[in-house]
This record gives C-alpha cells, structure tokens and sequence, in this order.
C-alpha cells in the first residue's frame, strides 16, 4: 500500500463469473435465470433444470436495466445461450422492476428465503441478508418460505455501501476489511452513530485522536454486527443460521455476529465448484422462482 | 393572563404575505396533483369502477366543490366547526344547524413547515396540520369558526395551543381509563360542555327535536356505511382504496348527500356481487390496515402499494379512525328523552372507541376484540400495522396485537415511516415481501 498512489479505488471489489463445465444446456428440459440487481452488486444466475450452471457477480452501474443485462450477459458469455433460450426469467433486488428480460419479478426477501433453502438445505431457520443497502433478517420454514421478516430502515450503514465507504477512508481494500478489523488484541467501544455519513466524520476524529487504523475499522465492523444482531434478535433466531449476500463475505461482521448472538452459521459451501454463492443467493432464489413458475404456466 | 413579554401569537412565527402566498400556492398545486394522481390509480386499478364513485372523486377535492358549498353556506350565516378527532359529538353540531368538518392534515409538504417549529420527532400528523395553518393550506381548517380538540395524545394536546394562536379552540378531555365507574359521567359532562358552546356560536338551542332529527340522521349514514362494510366481507367488489375514499369523504361531505351516494354505490355494488363481477382477483391476499389514521390525499401512499404491488393485495377491512371506525357505531337511544339521548352520544364516542389513548384493567381489550372480530369476519390473510414516527400510542400497543396474532397464526408488518415521499421504494420492497409471504402460504 502505497501513500503516492491516489487514485487507488479501495472500495472496489473482485467481479467474477464462471461456467461450470460438464453441463449442456443443449440437454436441459427448462433453461431459467435470476436477475438480482442490487444497489452495490449485480447477479446474474442461469438454471438448467434447476441446477446451477454459470453465474456472474459485478457491480451495478448508475442504470439499472443496462446492469441486469450486463450481468446476466457476462453470465451467458461461453454458454452458446441467447436470451430466447431462456424459457423464464425472473428479477429481483433493489432494480427488480427495471430487468428488462424478466417475465417477472419478486422481491429479495422471498428469493434470498428460497435461495438460503437451495444452498444450506431445509434445515435453515434465520436469513440474515446483507446487501448493498439494506440488511434484512429473515426467517424461512422448510420449504424456503418467508414466515416473517424485518428490514433496516432506509440507511447504508452496515451495509455494503457503508463498508465501502469506510474502506475508501482508512485506504483499506474492501476484501481486506473483515480480516484488518479482527487484527485488534482488544475489541475498541464501538462507532456511536447508525449513519455512514456520522460514522464517517467519527472515524475521522478517533483517528485523529490517534487510533490505529485496525481500531477504527474494528470499531466501525463491531457497531455495525451489532446493529445487525438487534435486527436478528428482534426476529427471533433460530438454528440453522445463514449470512447471505454481499456482506457474508465479511469476515469481520460474520465473526461478530455469531460471537454476539452465540449462534455459528453453516459454512459456506464451496463456491467454485457448485457456484452455491451466499453473495448470489438472491439470483439463485430468482432463478429457482423462474423454473417453479414456469412449470406452474405449463399446467394451466 | 399572559405575560406581559407573551405579546403576539404563542408558536406560530410571523410570515410575510408573499411568502405565505407562495408555498400556499406551492403546496395547492402539489395537493391537487396528488388527488389526480391517486384517483387516476384508483381507476386503472379497478377496471369498470361504478359511475357513481366519480362523486366521491369530486368530493375527495379537497379545494373543490364541497369547499365552495360550505363558502356558500356560511355566507349565509351558518357556522362551521371543525373538529380534530371522531370522539366530537357530531349529532350537537348538526342538532345546531352546524356544519361538521374534520380538520386533521395528511399533506406531506406541510409537515416540513411544521418542522420550523417542533422538533421532527413529534408525529408529523401535527407537525403538518401546524404547518398547513401557517399557509391557510386547509379549505375546512380555514372555515371553521371553532375547532373541537379531543386531547387523545401529547401531539394533539400541544397542537390545540398552536392552533389557538390563531382559531378558538374548544378542548375535550376524553378519560384515559374507561373502565372506571366515573369515566362515563365525566365524559357526559365534558359533551355538556360542548353542546353549551356549540349554542352559543350558532345561536341555536340544541333541543329534543333537533337532536332527534341530527341522530337519525347519523343512524341512516351508519346504516349505509355498514352496508359498505358488509361487501366487502366476500370476494373484492371494491377495491381497499375506493372503499377508503368514501369513508374518508365522509368526515366533510354533507352527511345526507353522502348517506344516499353510499346506497346508490351499494345498489351497484350488490348488484356485481349477484354477478360475481369483482374489482380485482378473488383470490388476491386479504389485508387489514391498523395503527394511525391515513389521511387523504398524500397518505394513500400506503393503500397505492398494497393494492398496486405484484403480488397485489387488496385492503378488505381496517380498525383506523380515518376509516371503519368513523361510522361503524351508531348512537343507541332508548327514550327519545334529552337525558336519554345525550347518555346514547356519550356512550357511543366513548366506550365503542378502539384508540390506543385508552386502557382499563385488561388495557386496551376492545381493540384487540374488533381486530380479532374483524380478521374472522373479513377473512384477513395479513395485517399491515401502520405507525408514522412519533405515533407513540400506536407503536406502544404493535407488541401486544403482535403477540395476540402470532396466536391466531395471522402475518402482521409493522410498516413504519414518515411524512415523506423518499421511502416509496423501500416501502415498496416491504409490501411486495409481505404479499408474497401471504401469497406463499395461501398456496399451501
């Protein structure tokens, strides 16, 4: 890390796509997609049958239909598919209504419900979603199905965004922010505003007072955990619990929250081989809704 | 006596003329949009909406017709008094050949005015109807030559101050504790009260003959009204927010008149129900609406979601004070006495009230017994708990409905937000989730 270097973008994060080899789509009976357009990323996931073939996670851009068409169209990228050999389609996320493929769209609530379900099994109780935006506590019964919710209010802080925010700050990489904040002996009071603009200027002024780097992000990670544990305890947490969405790969605030709620999450399956992505699990959630609606428009 | 140093008016600052004009006209032409708009919703949504609702439409203008007719009226020397809250006896304001309106504010842009003078956390249902008085927004408020205030909340206590500085405001202290042998006798005393300014303002004597008269006529609009209610018990044949439109009408439209345009809708409606034409799909989740009143116009923000969101929804029944329960009680006389009939006013304002400003020995129960009442009655498949910031009443009792209808195993969303427009989409994630929810286990 350099001090010279200016124009380095801390916040920004790794795009990825894959295609899992082995699978022909010229084989499958019910080719689907999900389209999660966030606020921070955008996921694309391609079904055949119901089984994860390729998937896609980048960054939305200021548009949000040119962003689920370049998600899902990275996600296309060596397939041989085009958009007419999709049978379903269906959008979700913050941009939901603005996927301009989608036959339909359904909220992020139900669909990281039913994706948690398709990663984790029917074991999963409690979906803590956190996004670019919003966190969401969810619970599911075995099916997937949401049985209640609660939402943050309108408020980056915590999220994706806010964690952006405070990388670009403290000149940390956006990966490396979970790992830094764990790097303190003894965890620091944590930040006392909820709102990433306070918690920004508060940041300044304890480095100012001479925190470390590694104390301030802590103390910013640890608020953060917290508040999102409050909104899991107010749902009420029940075993098995997940982390899903961009946020779930925060170690920082993944480490807390179990620690606060005494509760561990199941581990995160491996990624590269099932593209079974906690980040993605919204898309996959839309994906599977696809196949499930689809079917649904044959028997009538 | 006030102090010396208290010269001018109390809360309300001093503007100039122009700038009162200016945001006057601002936030007319921003109201009259937002009527447009929802009633062009209203339209698209509900495909063959009966001819007759136009009426409501154009009473629904809050600077339209029915302003004009009331001008007109107190041209001619009647008196206007509006009121603030359902617990004013409207039978005495009519019995004195009075003209009743209510006067609470649902004008979003007003409530930023309201901020000038109170903090933000206060319920922005009175920052804005503060706010709509320091530009005369409000065609009724304006009108009214009294106000009656019901001190139901701190909110409202404080804002029959402000609005003193410049309206004669008639307080009303409803007791807090209903189940105490004196609560009636109190209350009958504080109607007494009323009924003797309501004689001096319009020099009229509320007597056995006009009262009789004003009840009945309450009784016909109760009638009517529950009529309403009774269609909408079965597969939708009107939509929540038509259905939402005229009940709401109902607090400034001339009560006769609305009493025969609700029968005339009704005729209609029973009618399509025989030929089971419906105004959305039968089997679109069923939502009830609790917590605090949705004031038209800007507060249709919340029926627009339930009722345009995919999943759709649609709003079959509420327990609000801007909604089923204006009308739904009628007062009970037994002897056409005078004692007789003001014990039936009291008893009817009071004890069939469902406010969270109440408790009693079991706290609030009679809500909880409509709710439960209602969501039997309406085959409610959700709740939306509604509670603008600051609602403290409201947000205080969601715990105790919550815990009652996890029972019953019924969905309930605490929906909470303000007097904004900025958190449509928000809202619009949280509506859409919960229909789905609902959605999700009618499938089952």
């Amino acid at each position: 890390m350099t001090n010279n270097n200016e124009k380095t973008e801390y916040w920004r994060w790794l795009e990825y796509k894959k295609v899992r080899p082995n699978m022909d789509p010229k084989k499958a009976k019910i080719i689907t997609a999900g389209v999660d357009v966030g606020s921070v990323g955008s996921k694309a996931v391609i079904m055949l049958d119901g089984e994860i073939y390729a998937w896609s996670v980048m960054r939305t851009g200021s548009n949000s239909s040119d962003s689920a068409k370049k998600a899902l169209g990275w996600a296309m990228e060596d397939t041989g598919l085009t958009l007419d050999d999709f049978h379903y389609i269906v959008g979700t996320g913050y941009g939901r209504v603005n996927v301009p493929m989608a036959n339909r769209a359904i909220t992020e609530i139900a669909c990281h419900a039913k994706g948690a379900n398709y990663i984790w099994g029917p074991t999963v109780r409690t979906v803590l979603d956190v996004g670019g935006q919003d966190v969401k506590a969810i619970k599911v019964d075995q099916n997937g199905k949401v049985v209640s919710f609660l939402m943050n209010d309108k408020c980056a802080a915590g999220t994706g965004r806010g964690m952006e925010v405070i990388a670009d700050l403290l000149k940390i990489p956006i990966e490396d922010v979970g790992k830094v904040s764990l790097s303190v002996t003894e965890e620091p009071k944590p930040v006392s505003s909820t709102c990433v603009v306070f918690a920004k200027t508060e940041a300044v002024g304890l480095l100012r007072k001479g925190w470390t780097k590694e104390k301030v992000i802590a103390a910013y990670v640890r608020a953060m955990a917290i508040r999102m544990s409050e909104l899991i305890e107010k749902v009420g947490c029940e075993k098995d619990f997940v982390i899903t969405g961009g946020q779930s790969k925060n170690i920082g605030i993944v480490d807390r929250v179990e620690k606060i709620l005494g509760v561990k999450r199941l581990p995160v399956p491996n990624l590269e081989e099932t593209g079974l992505d906690p980040a993605s699990a919204g898309a996959i959630g839309a994906a599977l809704f696809a196949k499930a609606l689809y079917e649904k428009s044959l028997n009538q | 006596m006030a102090s010396e140093i208290e010269k001018g008016t109390k809360y309300i600052p001093e503007m100039t003329q122009s700038e009162i004009d200016d945001l006057n006209k601002s936030m007319k032409t921003s109201s009259l949009k937002v009527i447009e708009d929802n009633i062009e919703k209203m339209k698209k949504s509900w495909k063959d909406r009966p001819q007759v609702m136009e009426y409501f439409d154009e009473i629904s203008n809050l600077f339209g017709k029915r302003q004009e007719e009331i001008k007109q009226q107190k041209a001619t020397g009647k008196k206007v008094i509006g009121y603030s809250c359902i617990f004013a006896p409207i039978e005495m304001i009519l019995a004195a050949d009075a003209i009743p309106v209510r006067v609470g504010s649902g004008w979003y842009d007003s409530a930023k005015l309201g901020d000038r003078i109170m903090p933000v956390e206060v319920c922005p249902v009175i920052r804005s109807t503060v706010g709509a008085k320091m530009v005369n927004l409000s065609p009724f408020l304006e009108l009214s030559d009294a106000i009656v205030m019901p001190l139901t909340c701190d909110g409202r206590t404080k804002l029959s101050e402000m609005l003193a500085d410049h309206k004669p405001i008639w307080r009303m202290n409803p007791p807090r504790v209903k189940d105490d042998p004196h609560t009636l006798s109190m209350w009958k005393q504080e109607i007494m009260v009323i009924k003797e300014k309501i004689e001096k303002l319009t020099g009229n004597k509320i007597d056995r003959k006009n009262l009789k008269t004003a009840i009945e006529k309450m009784q016909q609009a109760t009638k009517a009204f529950r009529r309403l209610q009774e269609l909408r018990k079965g597969n939708p044949v009107i939509n929540g927010r038509d259905a939402m439109l005229v009940n709401q009408t109902s607090l400034w439209d001339d009560i006769e008149r609305w009493t025969q345009k609700v029968n005339e809708l009704c005729d209609e409606l029973e009618k399509r129900l025989e030929q089971k034409e419906y105004s959305t799909y039968p089997d679109t989740p069923r939502v009830m609406l609790t917590g605090t009143p949705m004031i038209w116009p800007d507060s249709w923000k919340v029926p627009n979601l339930i009722e345009e969101s995919n999943p759709q929804g649609v709003v079959v029944v509420d327990e609000q004070c801007s909604g089923d329960r204006i009308l739904y009680d009628p007062v009970g006389v037994d002897e056409w006495t005078m004692s007789d009939m003001i014990d039936a006013i009291g008893e009817r304002y009071l004890m069939a009230c469902t406010c969270p400003c109440f408790t009693s020995e079991h706290g609030n129960e009679d809500r909880i017994n409509w709710i439960i009442d209602r969501i039997k009655e309406y085959k409610v498949d959700g709740v939306i708990y509604y509670v603008v910031r600051g609602c403290i009443l409201y947000a205080m009792e969601y715990q105790r409905i919550k815990n009652v209808l996890d029972k019953m195993n019924i969905p309930v969303y605490y929906l909470d937000t303000e007097y904004t427009r900025e958190d449509v989409g928000q809202m619009k994630t949280r509506v859409e989730a919960f229909l789905e929810m609902l959605e999700a286990r009618m499938d089952i």
